[in-house]
C-alpha cells in the first residue's frame, strides 16, 4: 500500500517540488495550501503523469481547519505517514522598531504556529501507527541572523528548537522528525525581490556558485522521509551550496 | 544503482564503518579502491566487493604517511582514471586521560584522524577540480560536539575534521566538489567491541532516543545521499546520524 504524504504550502516553490517528487516516488500526496488553485495545479501536474494527489485550502494559522483537513485525510486514506511542514516566508522585510505587533505575529504564527499545530494533529496518529515521519521547513537564517528578518529569523529558529523537543518526544514510538534548513531558493517569491546583480552577487559568495533550486531541496525532504535516514532525528539539514556552514 | 559508472575510495575499509560502506558504494554501482593498515582484510573487503560485479581494488595504506597515501592515489587514478568519491574513515581511538595521555597518544590519533584527512583531500582534490566534479565525505564522530572522557584527542581530531571539511567546501566548491562530515554515535564495530563485554555495548549501543543499536549499514543510507546528484547542492555540513543522540 502506498505510503500517503501531508504537505503544506504544497502550491508553490519547494512545496510543490517535493509533492512533485514524492509523488513521483510513488507516495500519495495531500497539500494544504493557502492558495487553492496553485494547489490544484500542482495536483494536476501529479496526476498527469500518473501519480495520486488531492488538495485542499487551508490557512496554517487555524486550528480547527488543520484539524478538518487531517480528518478528512484519515477518512480518505486511514493513515498518515509524512508530513512535510512547507507552508511559510518571510513576508515583511522590515526594520525591527518598524515593526508592528501584527505583523511580528503574522511571521510567528505563518512559520512557527502553523508547524505547531500540524505536527499536533499529525503526532497522535504518527504514534498509533508506531511509524512517521515529519519533516519541517527552517532556514539558514534561522542560524545566522539576517537585518531585516528578526521576526523570520526568530520563527525558524523556533522550528529548530520546537523540532528537536518533537523529535525526543515521538522517539519512543518510532516517529522521526527533522528539518530541513534551505538558502535561499529560486522560487518566483524570492527571485520577486531580486535583481540581475544582486543574484550575481550573492552566487558570488556561495561555495558551488549558484542560487538553490526547489528541487534540491526536494531531494533533501525525500531522503529525511525514506528509509535511507532511519537514524536521522533532530537534526537540521543545511541545503545551501555551502553558503552557510554552521 | 545511484552510483553505477562511479569510483570511489574508502580508506579504513578493512572493517567496521569503512567496510560497511565500501560494499554499499559497490552495491549501488561503484567501482572501489578499498585503503587500509591491515593488508589481509582489506584485500578481503575488495574481493566482497567485487562480488557486486564492479571493479575493487585494495591498497595498504597509513594514512598518516605522505608517501603511503601519494602510493593510494598513484594506484586509484591509475586504475579507474577517474575518482568521484572519496570517504575519509580511517581513524583510531585509543582511549587516554588527558593528565595520562602522551605525546605520542596525541600526535597518533591527531595524524590518523585529522592528518589522514588532510592528506587524502590534497591528494585526490587536484583530479577531482580537473574533472570539476567530486564528493568529499569524512567520518567525524558526535564526540566531536559532546568531548568524551578519556577522548580528548579523539575528539579534538573529529571536530577538527568538522572545521577543516567546511573550509574545503569553501576551497572546493566552485570546482563542482562537494565536502561534507557525517557525525555517528557508537556504532557496534570492532573499535567500541575492544574494549567493553558485550552486555556492557549492549546497553550503551542502545542509549540513544530511538533506542536502536546502530550498525555500520545503519550509515550506507547517507552515504548514499551524500555521494549522489541528490545531495549536489549539500556542502561544508556535518551530518549527524545518531538515532537522536547529539541534534547540533
Amino acid at each position: 500500500m502506498s505510503e500517503v504524504a501531508l504537505i503544506t504550502g504544497g502550491g508553490n516553490g519547494i512545496g510543490r517540488a517535493v509533492a512533485l517528487k514524492l509523488a513521483a516516488e510513488g507516495v500519495v500526496v495531500e497539500i494544504v495550501d493557502w492558495d487553492e488553485a496553485a494547489a490544484e495545479k500542482t495536483c494536476d501536474e501529479i496526476r498527469s503523469t500518473g501519480g495520486q494527489a488531492s488538495a485542499a485550502r487551508v490557512d496554517v494559522r487555524r486550528a480547527p481547519e488543520i484539524k478538518a483537513a487531517i480528518a478528512r485525510i484519515l477518512e480518505r486514506h486511514g493513515r498518515l505517514d509524512i508530513l512535510a511542514n512547507i507552508a511559510g516566508g518571510s513576508i515583511h522585510r522590515k526594520p525591527l522598531v518598524e515593526l508592528t505587533w501584527a505583523e511580528w505575529k503574522e511571521v510567528l504564527d505563518i512559520n512557527l504556529k502553523g508547524t505547531f499545530l500540524f505536527c499536533r494533529e499529525a503526532a497522535p496518529i504518527m504514534m498509533r501507527q508506531k511509524r512517521g515521519r515529519i519533516v519541517n521547513t527552517a532556514s539558514n537564517y534561522g542560524v545566522t541572523g539576517s537585518a531585516l528578518r528578526t521576526p523570520y529569523s526568530a520563527a525558524k529558529a523556533g522550528v529548530i528548537g520546537f523540532s528537536k523537543s518533537l523529535a525526543l518526544e515521538l522517539a519512543p514510538y518510532g516517529v522521526l522528525v527533522n528539518v530541513v534548513a534551505p538558502g535561499p531558493t529560486d522560487t518566483p517569491r524570492v527571485m520577486a525581490n531580486w535583481t540581475e546583480e544582486s543574484r550575481r552577487q550573492r552566487e558570488a559568495d556561495i561555495p558551488l556558485r549558484r542560487t538553490g533550486r526547489p528541487e534540491d531541496m526536494a531531494e533533501a525532504f525525500y531522503f529525511l522521509c525514506s528509509p535511507a535516514s532511519a537514524c536521522m532525528t533532530g537534526q537540521t539539514l543545511h541545503v545551501n551550496g555551502g553558503w552557510v556552514t554552521p | 544503482m545511484k552510483l553505477r559508472g562511479k569510483t570511489a575510495v574508502v580508506t579504513g575499509g578493512a572493517q567496521g564503518i569503512g567496510r560497511a560502506i565500501a560494499l554499499g558504494l559497490a552495491r549501488e554501482g561503484a567501482s572501489v579502491a578499498v585503503a587500509d593498515l591491515q593488508r589481509e582484510k582489506v584485500e578481503a573487503v575488495a574481493a566482497e566487493a567485487r562480488n557486486f560485479d564492479v571493479t575493487a581494488i585494495a591498497v595498504q595504506t597509513d594514512v598518516a604517511k605522505e608517501d603511503s597515501v601519494a602510493n593510494l592515489a598513484r594506484q586509484a587514478l591509475g586504475r579507474f582514471d577517474r575518482v568521484d568519491i572519496l570517504v575519509n574513515d580511517a581513524g583510531i581511538f585509543p582511549q587516554a586521560r588527558v593528565t595520562e595521555m602522551s605525546e605520542q597518544d596525541w600526535d597518533r590519533v591527531l595524524d590518523v584522524n585529522l592528518g589522514g584527512n588532510f592528506l587524502c583531500c590534497r591528494a585526490f582534490a587536484p583530479s577531482m577540480r580537473a574533472q570539476k566534479y567530486g564528493r568529499i565525505i569524512s567520518i567525524a564522530s558526535g564526540i566531536a560536539h559532546t568531548g568524551a572522557v578519556a577522548g580528548a584527542h579523539y575528539a579534538a581530531s573529529k571536530a577538527g575534521i568538522v572545521g577543516f571539511i567546511k573550509a574545503v567546501a569553501r576551497e572546493l566548491g566552485p570546482d563542482g566538489i562537494t565536502a561534507n562530515a557525517l557525525c555517528p554515535n557508537i556504532i557496534n564495530t570492532e573499535l567500541p567491541q575492544s574494549h567493553r563485554t558485550p552486555a556492557e555495548l549492549h546497553e550503551r549501543l542502545i542509549r540513544n532516543p530511538l533506542g536502536h543499536a546502530m550498525e555500520p549499514d545503519d550509515l550506507v543510507g547517507t552515504i548514499l545521499f551524500l555521494a549522489s546528484d541528490a545531495a549536489s547542492y549539500i556542502t561544508g555540513q556535518a551530518v549527524n546520524v545518531n538515532c537522536g543522540t547529539v541534534m547540533i
